[in-house]
């Protein structure tokens, strides 16, 4: 009886230890993706200053200043998905790659501090974007192997967790960037 | 650079005659009391004899020291400095100051803290943008055991070897700690991250993408994403091949926007030799190649490339 009641109250507590496990997975996966929430805003911020400095000097580049604005009103409405986010991001990290391109035809520009400036703030928020989306893809990894692995399974489809999808880079962003492309879009 | 090593191995050469004679005059003296003990007749003339010899040894072995000491100054002052310049005029040596014991410990290399420290040979210099230095260190802890004649210590080595500090080009603030994998940081990485309660420490344990480096490496940072922002792909490729050029595993601290290498070594660098000839080509190969190495470090690991907002 009391063998009977140690395995239960082992059972029960192996049961509580994963249970508690895969919460704290999922929660660490969300926690992961606000982490890039808070870059991407970060980057989005950046964006007014960048095209403020660069519209003095740029007289030509209307056509891609105005889809950097526009990418950035889009990014900044209040209901959007995370998906929808990420994807804009991607847009926006492609034009304003397109726009440091340009930048070799003004030299001007080029030395302007301001633009200096902003220019290594963007390439640090790429990294740190970067960074936050290996850290997410990492958490998803971890929460997936959770819930695919017996007996985690188990409590995963008691409690209707699905495997989450990494965060892969799109065809797109491994191309490398072509500014004649860019200015016929 | 020809001029200043003739006139130390002038130098050398007295040293070395020096240590002969005091290391002969002793050992004849030890020779000569026990000789004289087992003769029997003889005991006392062999007592006094020997104990002059061994008066003698002891007093040419001081002056030997002394000597030693002043040949070793002017090497490391005279032909070290020699050494720097024909890599980067901006080296620079002082071999009486190395990395402080408190640098040391909060650079966090090592869990341990030292009990009995001793650094020395600085080197410091800026390659290109990027300010570096680098010393040989020696840092031991203890522990005491009570056995049945008493208390008993025992020293254990935590770094005998080269720690390297140099400015990160990324700002962060942080601590990111990559130690070797052994079965100690492979079994407590795996109980922090199973059991998070058992973890005490504000740093957890880091899962990274490159197989190599995850099989190499155990890392620990108090921030996850900025521990991916230090540690990006190109980053870990370029660890993993400096610590392929390396006999141990070497160790790291990424800490106060400074990155912080630890190399363990078998071997004392910048020390003048006593009974070799310093005309002999070659005898400073490996002083210089170890400058070289440490020097070489901030290109291997793209140090200078400071296109973030860290400048």
């Amino acid at each position: 009886m009391i063998i009977a009641l140690i395995i239960l109250v082992v059972i029960v507590l192996v049961g509580i230890g994963f249970y508690n496990s895969l919460i704290g997975k999922k929660n660490q996966v969300n926690n992961a993706f606000s982490a890039i929430d808070v870059m991407l805003k970060k980057r989005f911020d950046l964006l007014p200053n960048l095209i403020e400095t660069v519209k003095q000097y740029m007289n030509y580049e209307e056509g891609l200043l105005g889809k950097i604005v526009e990418l950035r009103t889009k990014a900044t409405t209040a209901n959007i998905s995370n998906e929808e986010k990420l994807d804009i991001d991607r847009q926006l990290s492609t034009s304003v790659k397109g726009l440091m391109v340009t930048v070799e035809n003004y030299p001007d520009l080029k030395a302007n501090n301001s633009f200096i400036n902003l220019q290594t703030t963007w390439t640090e928020s790429e990294e740190q974007i970067a960074a936050a989306r290996r850290t997410y893809n990492a958490s998803v990894t971890d929460y997936n192997n959770a819930i695919m692995m017996f007996p985690g399974s188990i409590f995963a489809g008691m409690m209707n967790y699905q495997p989450i999808n990494l965060l892969a880079n799109t065809e797109e962003e491994r191309k490398n960037i072509s500014a004649k492309e860019l200015f016929n879009n | 650079m020809d001029s200043v090593l003739a006139d130390l191995e002038n130098q050398r050469k007295e040293v070395s005659a020096l240590k002969i004679k005091s290391y002969l005059c002793i050992a004849i003296g030890i020779l000569t009391i026990v000789a004289g003990i087992a003769s029997g007749t003889f005991a006392i003339a062999g007592a006094v004899i020997g104990g002059i010899m061994l008066i003698t040894g002891f007093v040419l072995w001081s002056k030997t020291n002394a000597k030693f000491y002043q040949y070793r100054h002017s090497f490391k002052q005279g032909v070290i400095p020699l050494v720097l310049k024909t890599i980067d005029e901006s080296l620079e040596m002082d071999y009486t100051n190395g990395l402080s014991e408190k640098e040391f410990i909060c650079s966090q290399l090592f869990s341990k803290e030292p009990d009995r420290y001793r650094s020395e040979d600085q080197v410091s210099g800026i390659a290109g943008k990027t300010s570096f230095s680098f010393s040989e260190l020696h840092a031991e802890y203890k522990t005491v055991t009570q056995t049945k004649n008493g208390r008993q210590e025992h020293w254990h080595t935590i770094l005998k070897g080269i720690v390297f500090y140099a400015d990160f080009n990324k700002n962060f603030n942080g601590v990111t700690i990559v130690r070797p994998k052994d079965m100690g940081a492979a079994l407590g990485a795996w109980i922090s991250k199973a059991m998070p309660i058992f973890n005490s420490s504000d740093r957890t344990p880091v899962r990274l993408e490159n197989p190599e480096f995850e099989k190499e490496f155990a890392t620990y940072s108090t921030d996850q994403v900025e521990a991916r922002y230090i540690l990006t792909p190109a980053m870990m490729e370029r660890l993993c091949e400096l610590n392929k050029r390396c006999s141990y595993t070497i160790s790291l601290s990424f800490i106060g926007s400074c990155v912080f290498i630890a190399f363990p070594l078998n071997k004392d660098y910048f020390e003048p030799p006593v009974y070799k000839s310093i005309l002999t080509s070659g005898f400073l190969n490996e002083d210089t190649e170890v400058i070289r190495f440490m020097y070489g470090i901030i290109k291997d690991l793209d140090l200078n490339t400071r296109i973030w907002t860290k400048n």
